[in-house]
């Protein structure tokens, strides 16, 4: 399993046809072929490459819509 | 651009390019899915079909509304729509309402417009939260589109058995909460 630091998640932000990766309580999911994460931006206020797992307390849906998404690593803290 | 009402909301606290744009993907999701229902309420045919037709129609002639009640709020924050019919599609705030790859499948319908449907509650209530307090006209017409996508929400859901949606289907005019934003 592959461990990210911050930095090299930010690499992945969706950004000129790079992947788009965002972390969630120390796991690193690709979220890449999501529609609603298209060119790296979520609902206008979330961008990939960045940890998330205080954003999801305030957004209106649950961990199960990132966790359905494939695994591709672990966040170093 | 309604320079005061801008300032005012700016004011506020809150981040109003962020809750334009969200405005403009949301309304993208309005505009599609009106487009996308068409196809879904052509394709409910049948005895199990059938009885669905009514609020597909009711739900998608109440998404085109949705759009044109939006589209007045986001010019007057200092937004615009984009040029491209195809660049609005894809920044859409909900994923686009495809018919299932077998037509004739009725509950796979039913489940594609519920989970559109939920998309839209989830969309508003986020906009509702931003706003509330804060940008009263904003969150009024948001409001307004979220009563309308829960009632939407709870007659497909009641079709699929997850339960009564607790009321009947529109009397009269479609928008009974949206309406006030269309005069």
């Amino acid at each position: 399993m592959k461990i990210f630091t911050k930095e090299e998640l930010s690499y992945f932000n969706g950004e000129n046809g790079k992947p788009s990766y965002i972390a969630f309580e120390g796991k690193v999911y690709d979220v890449t072929k999501s529609f609603l994460w298209m060119g790296g931006k979520h609902q206008a206020l979330h961008r990939a490459g960045e940890d998330l797992t205080d954003a999801l307390k305030d957004a209106p849906h649950g961990s199960e819509f990132i966790k359905r998404f494939p695994m591709v690593g672990v966040l170093k803290d | 651009m309604a320079k005061v009402t801008r300032e005012m909301v700016e004011r506020s606290g809150v981040n109003v390019d962020k809750l334009v744009e969200l405005l403009v993907k949301n309304a993208a999701a309005e505009l599609t899915t009106f487009y996308y229902y068409t196809i879904l309420r052509v394709n409910l045919i049948g005895l199990q079909g059938e009885g669905l037709k009514e609020i597909a129609e009711t739900a998608r002639i109440e998404d085109r509304n949705h759009f044109e009640a939006l589209v007045p709020r986001i010019y007057e924050l200092g937004g615009s729509l984009p040029n491209s019919m195809k660049e609005f599609h894809d920044m859409s705030a909900c994923p686009p309402a495809n018919l299932p790859d077998s037509p004739n499948d009725v509950e796979g319908i039913l489940k594609i417009l519920v989970e559109a449907e939920r998309c839209a509650v989830r969309g508003y209530t986020q906009i509702c939260n931003m706003t509330a307090g804060k940008d009263h006209r904003t969150y009024d017409l948001a409001l307004s589109i979220l009563h309308e996508e829960i009632e939407h929400e709870s007659w497909f859901s009641e079709f699929l058995g997850e339960g009564p949606s607790g009321h009947f289907l529109r009397r009269g005019e479609t928008s009974p909460f949206v309406s006030k934003f269309l005069r």
